[in-house]
């Protein structure tokens, strides 16, 4: 039998998740990667054929707009794991648990005293001008002070180990439920390796999610009504919208299985007549919410949600405005809500963030454009930004001009160089780039998900792990004990 | 437990469109099999199952002949025939898919396999060949599923929807077998009568009701006796009386059923004062027009009752 052939370069610059820079199996890897070394080619491929089979049968999917009838594309997902050690986890978690209080703390804040701006921590006009800031939440005071019940942190691994916070995404983040059909995924293809591992199980989250929107709810109930509204078959995420209703067994809805009554309170329509409703965690953007408030044009949102929810006759998870938090500019002001709000010292790093509003920083931007990482402060999915050692001379000299001119919407970070794991690509193991999505609940109490969305770059040397953009995800395993 | 008036819209789809998937795999499997007995000379055309589904129109503009491949193309993989298998499996996958939160978990993996099965197997099983096999396959996935609902489910308003989806199909499917089948039958000229056993008895096939004629009727199909059964048999589930009595009993437990209540009970009346020993089909085929009227009102007034928004 031959085994496996896997590539793996010594002295690699980047850090690699399973094995050390020798390319031995690190500690908590080690029997993963034992088993993978006595597999053989056919082997692996059978596993993943398997996989593939089940991800189609399954009908994991994601949803590609613009492909004519075959709206579905099965989701491309890699059957080797990622492993993290438990002790290394625990120590991110408290950072992402803190990390989420301290902005769960500035958005309500930001929306009632001001406190962090009077004080002059954060310049007022960099919240107050963001577009993410909606002055119709001024006011409003949420259960618990939580907004952003729901948030997806995405955390990359430097070449030192060490794992930094690449942004926030307190609006509609999405993937949990790949997350979860991933750990079933590969219970099926690699069962053997459950027995010899402890590792920490996922398939509790939608039942904290129901815990955590529950504790939300306006009224007492012995079951309130919870509901999860979507934007609609179309949208990328729907399948994950239906899963997480179906994992809750709470009603999947559209904008028009809802309406406001006169009584200012939330009904849905069911088959015997209004039924009141308690919660709503949303999975459209504010601005299509409730087109009395935000766009006219929206078909898919609540006429009147926003006066429900400001009267406190319907709670919705996120809350609207939370995207006041997750704008590039306040990334940078973070570590100093923590400090602010709670008197901590950040667990966990953030990546060094020059904001070229400030004279001394944007003139270090613009000397040091070959090195750093160019982004726009208000836009998100990579849209528009510039990776200066990729960047030609010409490309390079626009975004000078598009700071100067408008320096408040550009950031810059150092340039990260990605970890890597093994991957099995074609019939040979590689390095692939990756990253990771923890999901962190905000009700009464604070939950983490145990690892998160790994998303990989299955493309050699890419760093874009967008499944729009060939990427795919594999397993996340949080492992016990020194094994 | 509550229930979204457009869940429950598209729970019934749901019944109907997998209904409709199963009859016509069981119909298209009985014709084939009736047609490989007829002795050449007598041939029976493959138009009739065109006819059965009321689809002249939409086939004629699509083919030039009702040869035996065009029909079965027609009815197996057309992808511009609404009533064909392929589509009916498709619009089924697609309600089930926005509906998966209140259906068995199982159920949406059972029903996506289906739609994968018959996209990769239906044009190709077209030909006499493969046919059988193909649906053979159709109906025993369906009945899988059907099955797994009918044990799994909570008797609640999402199962009464679909139920009341199946029936509704099924009724109407029955009435169409009995009107064209027996309107072939006595279509005089090319129509031997020597033949008239075999053809009653595929339509008791078609309808899964061979074995239980033989043993409550005998074992020779013949007109009178097999319309009856078909209509008034009321232990048989694919009899006309037994989808109207299930109708009746599902809607009882509905809220604010009176005026689809009023319906069935209309469809009712008329099956119970229809003469079966009259078969001539001058007063068949009108008989089964006006309960194809009941049936279309009584889907009507569901969809007005509890799937349109509600005003408060």
């Amino acid at each position: 039998m031959t085994n496996i052939r896997w590539k793996h370069n010594k002295n690699s610059p980047f850090f690699d998740e399973l094995l050390t820079p020798a390319g031995k199996p690190r500690v908590a890897a080690r029997r993963l990667v034992n088993l993978l070394q006595s597999l053989s080619p056919e082997e692996m491929s059978t596993r993943r054929a398997a996989a593939e089979l089940a991800i189609n049968e399954m009908g994991v999917s994601f949803t590609i707009y613009s492909e004519g009838k075959n709206i579905d594309r099965a989701w491309p997902f890699d059957i080797i794991p990622r492993v993290i050690s438990g002790r290394e986890w625990d120590k991110v978690s408290r950072g992402l648990s803190q990390r989420t209080r301290a902005l769960n703390a500035f958005i309500d804040d930001i929306y009632n005293r001001q406190r962090i701006l009077k004080e002059g921590i954060v310049p007022a006009e960099i919240v107050l001008e963001s577009g993410n800031y909606r002055p119709q939440c001024q006011g409003v005071s949420p259960r618990f002070g939580a907004w952003a019940h729901i948030c997806g942190s995405d955390l990359v691994r430097d070449k030192d180990g060490r794992f930094y916070v690449l942004e926030d995404n307190l609006r509609v983040p999405s993937g949990v439920s790949y997350m979860l059909e991933n750990r079933e995924i590969t219970k099926r293809v690699l069962p053997e390796l459950f027995e010899n591992y402890s590792i920490r199980p996922l398939d509790d989250y939608p039942a904290k999610l129901y815990a955590m929107l529950a504790s939300l709810s306006p009224r007492e109930r012995q079951r309130p009504c919870i509901v999860v509204l979507t934007p609609g078959i179309y949208n990328s995420a729907y399948f994950e919208h239906s899963f997480l209703a179906r994992g809750m067994g709470a009603e999947l809805v559209e904008g028009s299985d809802l309406f406001v009554g006169d009584d200012e309170f939330l009904y849905m329509r069911t088959v015997d007549g209004p039924e009141k409703v308690d919660v709503v965690y949303r999975r459209i953007d504010d601005d299509f919410l409730d087109p009395e408030v935000f766009r006219e044009d929206s078909v898919l949102g609540v006429p009147g949600i926003m006066r429900c929810w400001r009267k406190g006759n319907v709670a919705i998870a996120n809350a609207p405005g939370s995207g006041v938090a997750d704008d590039k500019v306040i990334y940078a002001y973070v570590p100093d809500m923590i400090r602010f709000y709670l008197g901590e010292k950040p667990e966990l790093a953030s990546v060094k963030t020059y904001l070229c509003m400030r004279d001394d920083e944007r003139e270090f931007v613009l000397k040091n454009l070959d090195k750093l990482v160019v982004k726009p402060a208000n836009e998100s999915g990579g849209y528009g930004l510039m990776v200066g050692p990729h960047a030609n001379r010409a490309t390079r000299a626009r975004f000078a001009k598009l700071i100067e001119a408008n320096p408040r919407n550009y950031i810059a970070q150092p340039t990260l160089t990605l970890s890597t794991a093994p991957t099995f690509i074609n019939d040979t193991i590689e390095p692939r780039h990756l990253d990771l999505r923890p999901f962190i609940l905000s009700g009464k109490d604070t939950w983490i998900t145990p690892g998160g969305l790994t998303r990989v770059a299955l493309v050699a040397g890419s760093l874009v792990v967008n499944s729009s953009q060939g990427g795919g995800s594999k397993d996340t395993w949080i492992v016990e004990g020194s094994q | 437990m509550r229930l979204l008036s457009r869940v429950a819209d598209r729970l019934y789809w749901t019944g109907r469109y997998m209904e409709r998937v199963e009859g016509i795999a069981r119909l298209t499997q009985a014709y084939t099999h009736l047609v490989m007995d007829i002795p050449q000379g007598s041939e029976l055309g493959w138009d009739i199952l065109v006819k059965i589904l009321d689809a002249e129109p939409l086939f004629e503009a699509r083919y030039k002949t009702y040869s035996e491949q065009n029909v079965l193309h027609f009815l197996i993989a057309d992808e511009k025939n609404p009533g064909s298998i392929l589509q009916s499996v498709t619009a089924a996958r697609s309600n089930v898919r926005t509906t998966r939160d209140v259906l068995p978990q199982e159920v949406w993996e059972q029903v996506n396999e289906l739609y994968l099965y018959t996209l990769e197997f239906a044009e190709k099983s077209v030909g006499r060949r493969n046919r059988h096999r193909f649906l053979d396959k159709i109906q025993a996935r369906c009945q899988a599923i059907s099955g797994h609902n009918m044990s799994t489910m909570c008797r609640d308003d999402a199962y009464r929807f679909m139920s009341l989806g199946h029936l509704l199909e099924r009724a109407d499917m029955t009435t169409r077998i009995i009107d064209v089948g027996a309107g072939a039958l006595m279509d005089t000229e090319r129509h031997n009568v020597s033949m008239d056993p075999l053809i009653w008895g595929a339509l008791l096939q078609g309808l899964s009701a061979m074995s239980t004629y033989r043993r409550k009727i005998g074992p020779l199909p013949e007109a009178a006796p097999v319309v009856n059964f078909l209509f008034n048999e009321a232990t048989l589930p694919r009899s006309l009386k037994f989808c109207l009595n299930g109708i009746r009993s599902e809607l009882g437990q509905l809220k604010r059923h009176n005026d689809a209540l009023r319906h069935v009970e209309r469809a009712r009346r008329r099956l119970a004062r229809f003469d079966t020993k009259s078969t001539r089909w001058e007063t068949l085929h009108p008989f089964i027009d006006r309960i194809q009227i009941d049936l279309s009102k009584l889907s009507d007034c569901i969809s007005e009752t509890w799937f349109l928004p509600t005003e408060r």
